[in-house]
């Protein structure tokens, strides 16, 4: 299973998914132009709302990262978007490694250190960013 | 469907009073000979209240239409029949409080629902009167007598109409109340109670249920079948109403 | 009123001197899966019993597409159209499987076949056995099955898992799932799980003492309620806020917890002129909205 969603974090679950397909392209688990699972199925799978699954679809298609083609089903897109993601995400990442190093030598716990995150970022999405 | 599931939830009831009332049936006419031969034997003057009815029940006894009237149509059958009436009326799924609710939601009104498990029930109860009259009819002549159709039909329907009050007091009862017992043990203790208070009176439901009128001068008794048919319609109309209003 | 396969308007139901809905204004979108949650007692059961023409209400309306549940025709042709499962999952205990299957396909000439197969097979289900043979879990499917078989446009549930054990609550979860959206069902179900309401409603109404306190699509609600902490220097103030939005505020030596069911910024700033030592904005789960909203004093 590519997928996996909690319900019981703070962040719905459709951002979770859309978090999780971009993270399927950036390792190549899913490349582009391959398809995706069809929504149903998915639904179905993980046990979860189809609609869920037909948000974050259609948000993934606003945002270029999936095609959706009438009657046939989801796609990767073949630009070149995902990658940019992806050198983004390749480069944050030892900048990350580098403040939970910095954080956890300062006696923080991994759990402090994820409630931190998550307020930050809840702030941040409140402030800025909110598309609709 | 509705029709199967009344018949699935009173089958049992069913099966057992009628094969009880055919034996009962069978057993009255196989011991008319025993009767016969011990009749002689039945003093000719007994005092008081027992000995008039002992002498009347001799005095009925020697003629085989008055045996069958006696014995069958105002004794054993009522007593059992009336047993499985209550029986009958009581219970279905309307008051067994879980499966209300999976009945409830069918798209079936709730008075369609009442009505097939009424009529239902009263099917079986004609059956459980008449077949067994009728086993009376077809096996007389194994001992020599006969009892006409006719007659078995008549007294089996003077029967069912007057003892379905009954049924339908119990019907009634049942859904006043939401245990079983309370609506048995009242429709019986009703029906001991009018069998009772009735010897002293000239009418009654037990009159209409033994047909005497018809046994003795031939004459159908209108008037009392009327009354207790619409007092058994009545009490229907009460149940009905009472499940139609009835939050579950 | 369009889009809403269940409204009702103000409704009110008394049960011998008990109210038990006062005022209930619920709508239910088409095509959603609606998770309606509240504690024992709050009125779940006795919503739907009205909705399904069981009870009656004491005054008010309820609406299912667009027909008035109290009526009685109306409430015949709703039935035709619904699916409904019990909290007892009571079935008729004499009656085999397939004389269960076979008693109600036949009050619905759009009974699903194909389906019926196949969840026969998915839950294994035993066709001879009788129904109170059955274990909980079995009764359950089977109960699930006559309610997805007849083509119903809406399910209503009451308590679908609760005393099964997840493996077969998962699989009635995903029974529904399956046959949830726009083109097939809307499943409105009531529950005490809160976890599985998250895993697969999107739409959800939280009902306490027989009136809702929250609904709206399970993501506006993440979205729009948060935590906002504020730590001071000495004991925290005991102020009234202004700022409208606040749910629920708690003062515990140093530190005061908000609950903001929307307009958290404004919150934030009405916060700020306190001085606090430091603002912290967190987001809350379903669970802690439900328990501070049900929980809250008159």
């Amino acid at each position: 299973m590519l997928f996996r969603t909690n319900p019981s974090l703070g962040v719905p679950i459709y951002l979770q998914l859309m978090e999780q397909v971009k993270h399927a392209i950036e390792t190549g688990a899913l490349r582009p132009g391959e398809q995706l699972p069809g929504i149903r199925p998915l639904a179905e799978e993980l046990v979860m709302n189809p609609n869920t699954v037909a948000k974050a679809y259609r948000e993934l298609e606003h945002e270029g990262v999936i095609e959706l083609r009438h009657g046939a089903g989801a796609f990767v897109s073949a630009q070149a978007r995902p990658k940019k993601t992806a050198e983004a995400v390749r480069a944050a990442q030892p900048v990350i490694a580098a403040t939970v190093k910095q954080l956890r030598s300062r006696g923080l716990t991994d759990e402090e250190i994820r409630r931190l995150f998550e307020a930050e970022l809840a702030s941040l999405s409140r402030a800025g960013g909110k598309r609709d | 469907m509705l029709w199967y599931k009344s018949w699935l939830e009173t089958r049992w009831r069913f099966l057992i009073g009628l094969v009880v009332l055919i034996c009962s049936a069978l057993a009255t006419v196989f011991t008319y000979p025993r009767v016969l031969e011990l009749l002689p034997l039945v003093p000719a003057h007994v005092s008081g209240e027992l000995g008039r009815k002992i002498m009347e029940s001799a005095a009925l006894a020697r003629e085989y239409r008055g045996y069958v009237w006696s014995q069958w149509f105002s004794q054993n059958l009522p007593q059992t029949w009336i047993l499985f009436a209550v029986l009958i009326g009581t219970g279905g799924s309307f008051t067994s409080s879980g499966a209300a609710l999976f009945t409830l939601s069918l798209p079936a009104s709730r008075n369609r629902m009442f009505g097939t498990r009424v009529i239902a029930g009263l099917i079986e109860l004609f059956a459980m009167v008449f077949i067994p009259s009728l086993f009376i009819s077809l096996f007389s002549p194994g001992i020599g007598q006969s009892y006409g159709i006719a007659n078995a039909l008549v007294h089996s329907a003077c029967l069912f109409i007057g003892g379905s009050v009954f049924f339908s007091l119990a019907t009634l009862l049942s859904t006043e109340f939401s245990d079983i017992w309370r609506p048995m043990l009242i429709s019986l203790a009703a029906a001991a109670v009018l069998s009772f208070l009735e010897r002293a009176l000239q009418f009654g439901v037990f009159h209409v249920i033994h047909g005497e009128s018809y046994f003795r001068r031939g004459s159908l008794p209108w008037i009392g079948l009327l009354g207790t048919a619409a007092v058994s319609i009545a009490f229907l109309y009460g149940a009905a109403m009472n499940i139609a209003r009835r939050d579950f | 009123m369009t889009d809403a396969i269940i409204e009702t308007a103000d409704l009110h139901k008394s049960y011998n001197g008990v109210e038990a809905l006062r005022g209930l204004n619920l709508s239910v979108p088409t095509g959603s899966i609606c998770g309606f949650l509240g504690r024992n007692g709050a009125g779940k059961t006795t919503t739907i019993k009205v909705l399904l023409g069981m009870s009656r209400p004491s005054s008010g309306q309820a609406r299912v597409f667009g027909l008035r549940a109290d009526e009685q025709e109306a409430s015949v042709e709703i039935r035709r159209r619904v699916g409904f499962v019990s909290e007892e999952k009571d079935l008729y205990d004499y009656m085999t499987v397939e004389e269960m299957i076979r008693f109600t396909a036949a009050f619905f000439p759009k009974w699903r076949a194909e389906l019926e197969q196949r969840y026969l097979r998915k839950f294994e289900l035993p066709s001879q056995q009788k129904v109170k043979a059955l274990s909980r879990g079995t009764r359950t499917k089977l109960a699930l099955l006559l309610a997805l078989c007849r083509g119903a446009e809406l399910l209503i549930l009451d308590e679908p898992t609760s005393g099964l054990d997840p493996a077969v609550a998962e699989e009635v979860l995903q029974a529904l799932v399956t046959h949830a959206g726009n083109d097939e069902m809307t499943i409105f179900f009531s529950s005490h799980q809160i976890a599985e309401v998250e895993q697969i409603a999107d739409h959800v109404a939280i009902v306490d003492r027989g009136q809702i306190v929250v609904t709206g699509p399970l993501d506006e609600l993440r979205e729009r309620y948060r935590r906002i902490q504020l730590v001071f220097d000495g004991d925290a103030p005991d102020t009234h806020f202004l700022a409208p939005g606040v749910v629920r505020v708690q003062r515990k030596g140093r530190v005061l917890t908000l609950l903001s069911s929307a307009g958290a910024e404004g919150i934030v700033e009405e916060a700020r002129t306190l001085n606090p030592a430091s603002v912290d904005v967190m987001p809350v789960t379903l669970k802690e909205i439900f328990l501070e909203t049900v929980a809250v004093e008159d």
